[in-house]
């Protein structure tokens, strides 16, 4: 079996896939259960880490982890948009199959600093994945942050995902759930247009306030643009998580690097202020 | 000191040939690279420095660090770990000192890397000291020397026909042990070396910031290749890509192995994410990065400058991207 995992970085712990469901075209939501140890080394795992998941005999790629494991349950969500060879092959697999899972890696987002605040989260496409364990954090400790608003996007209705959990984001005292679409469909009853629109319509304070962006980087690059031109925020209180291709996790393998910075362990979550500062741009 | 004829030498190395793998220089159709030899009759003696560097023998072009089966829907992982003893001959300073960059990374940052470490503890190094640098060599501006026995086990300094040998660490004083030539007793001095003083400094990690968005970087990629060689006879460039390789797989199994292999930022798909975003698309951002990590990233979280002054991607490279011309841009004022 797998041995010397703690030893060895590039080992990954073995999980077993105990639901796979489709949640948006081409995107599907799968739950790993951790095996051997691996529940124990993700017990701790902080909203904005990632772990690298592994599709055996075709590789492994970073993917932000999409839930909070709760204590003992030794389980990981994982929103995945088929789009390379590793996320071709996750696609193929089912219920009972076998995957590998290496981390958690990575910052995360500091939700103790949150605390008091009120927190804008800004979601484009699969870039909600990761902002998934930050609405669950908040909701499971409502009373520690403030007012609470999602504005959730994507390029059309099929690709939104968690809808199925829209009504229980709304149904949290405080929280607003925002959305908006690029091009909408004869059912779609909410805003249509792009999310930096919404941004501005909904116009949230910047007093006391943090914004936390996912999605393109293009994406990430308007809204905090809105957010600092328009809305008077801060780059310091606009925090991203942002996408690198890697192949460790770790610091080693030297692909992820924005000028001086690491993004697997220097990030991926940076604040604007941060990413402004770099060297080079994530554009 | 100990003094050996190269007759010795060679007595001695077919003696560990026959304990461990013995890597050596040899000249094969022109270039010289390292590569395992039975005994020292293929063994070239003379060369000013390989091709290649002995980089490969720690962290090599493609290196499987498991092996996957898969049966019955469960799947195992078997770590796959370096085995067995080598020892290195005729190593030269630049070579040491590539792997006393790459140390800082794999070793002496966390987590450590257990395929590079166990290798660098399993390997003897015995260093050959330059009798002259080559055209394009500047090792003596990056802190460097042809006879710099930094990093060594043991260094052989050519000297009156024969060479001085230093035994510089235990590994070494291990595989001097049964030979009785290392009596310690010679009289004779290394041979002073010819060095040439190099004038090119190398600009401090201060001056790089203020340079990033000027026009040289284009300049300089017009004729650029993206061809990744570079990176590839560097002792100190260090980026892998990580993927598995299906295994002719026996009866109802399926096996495939995880492997790691050499990759460069110069590659056009480098930092090209899943979905076709990639934020390092011109040529020009590409080059640049390869020296900024050398001289600003490198330094800057791991320690030393990520360049050995070895020359060999100036004599590697097809269009001439000098490397020294690049260190001459950003140190001018």
């Amino acid at each position: 079996m797998t041995e010397n995992t703690q030893s060895n970085p590039m080992m990954p712990y073995l999980g077993k896939l105990v639901e796979v469901k489709d949640i948006a075209t081409e995107i599907k939501l799968f739950r790993v259960e951790m095996l051997n140890g691996g529940g124990e080394a993700f017990r701790d795992t902080k909203p904005g880490q990632f772990a690298f998941v592994s599709a055996f005999g075709v590789g492994e790629a970073p993917f932000g982890i999409a839930n909070i494991p709760q204590d003992g349950s030794a389980t990981l969500d994982f929103a995945i948009n088929r789009l390379g060879s590793v996320t071709t092959d996750l696609h193929e697999l089912g219920v009972g199959d076998m995957v590998g899972v290496r981390g958690p890696l990575g910052n995360g987002f500091p939700m103790e600093d949150f605390k008091g605040k009120n927190l804008i989260v800004i979601g484009g496409g699969i870039g909600g994945a990761p902002l998934r364990p930050v609405i669950q954090t908040v909701m499971a400790n409502r009373d520690d942050y403030r007012d609470f608003q999602i504005l959730w996007a994507a390029r059309n209705p099929s690709l939104l995902v968690f809808t199925d959990e829209y009504d229980s984001w709304r149904a949290t005292p405080n929280t607003e759930l925002h959305l908006t679409v690029d091009q909408g469909d004869s059912t779609w009853e909410y805003s249509v247009g792009l999310i930096t629109e919404l941004l501005e319509r909904v116009s949230p304070s910047p007093r006391n306030a943090v914004t936390i962006t996912c999605g393109p980087p293009i994406m990430i690059h308007f809204v905090n643009r809105v957010l600092v031109e328009k809305l008077n925020f801060k780059p310091e209180q606009n925090y991203v998580t942002l996408e690198a291709r890697m192949h460790c996790g770790i610091g080693k393998c030297g692909r992820c690097n924005l000028g001086t910075k690491l993004v697997c362990v220097d990030g991926p979550v940076f604040t604007m202020a941060e990413v402004g500062s770099l060297l080079e741009s994530f554009l | 000191m100990n003094y050996l004829t190269r007759q010795e030498v060679a007595t001695w190395l077919d003696k560990l040939a026959q304990e461990q793998t013995l890597i050596a220089p040899l000249d094969i159709a022109g270039n010289i690279l390292y590569r395992p030899v039975q005994d020292t009759h293929e063994v070239a003696w003379d060369f000013v420095r390989s091709f290649m560097s002995i980089k490969e023998f720690f962290f090599p072009q493609t290196e499987r660090l498991m092996l996957i089966e898969k049966l019955a829907g469960q799947v195992t992982l078997t770590e796959t770990l370096p085995e067995g003893n080598t020892v290195i001959f005729g190593a030269r300073p630049c070579d040491a000192r590539g792997l006393l960059t790459l140390d800082a990374l794999f070793i002496d940052n966390e987590p450590v890397d257990p395929y590079y470490k166990l290798r660098r503890e399993n390997t003897t190094l015995i260093g050959l000291a330059c009798e002259s640098l080559g055209p394009s060599c500047f090792c003596t501006s990056v802190g460097g020397a042809p006879d710099d026995p930094t990093g060594m086990d043991i260094m052989l300094t050519p000297t009156g026909g024969g060479y001085v040998a230093e035994i510089l660490t235990a590994k070494g004083e291990k595989i001097s042990k049964r030979f009785p030539v290392f009596d310690g007793l010679s009289e004779i001095r290394p041979h002073p070396l010819h060095e040439r003083k190099h004038e090119l400094k190398i600009p401090p990690k201060e001056v790089w910031p203020a340079k990033f968005n000027d026009d040289f970087w284009a300049e300089m990629a017009e004729r650029c290749l993206s061809c990744r060689i570079c990176a590839y006879v560097c002792p100190s460039c260090r980026c892998f890509d990580v993927r598995d390789e299906v295994l002719p797989g026996k009866n109802g199994e399926d096996q495939s192995e995880r492997i790691r292999c050499w990759d460069s930022c110069n590659g056009i798909p480098y930092r090209r994410v899943a979905g076709g975003h990639n934020p390092r698309f011109m040529k020009n951002q590409r080059l640049r990065n390869r020296f900024y990590c050398k001289f600003y990233y490198f330094p800057l979280h791991y320690g030393p400058v990520s360049c050995t002054g070895c020359g060999r991607c100036i004599d590697a490279c097809p269009v001439n991207v000098d490397i020294t011309e690049v260190l001459g841009y950003v140190g001018r004022r």
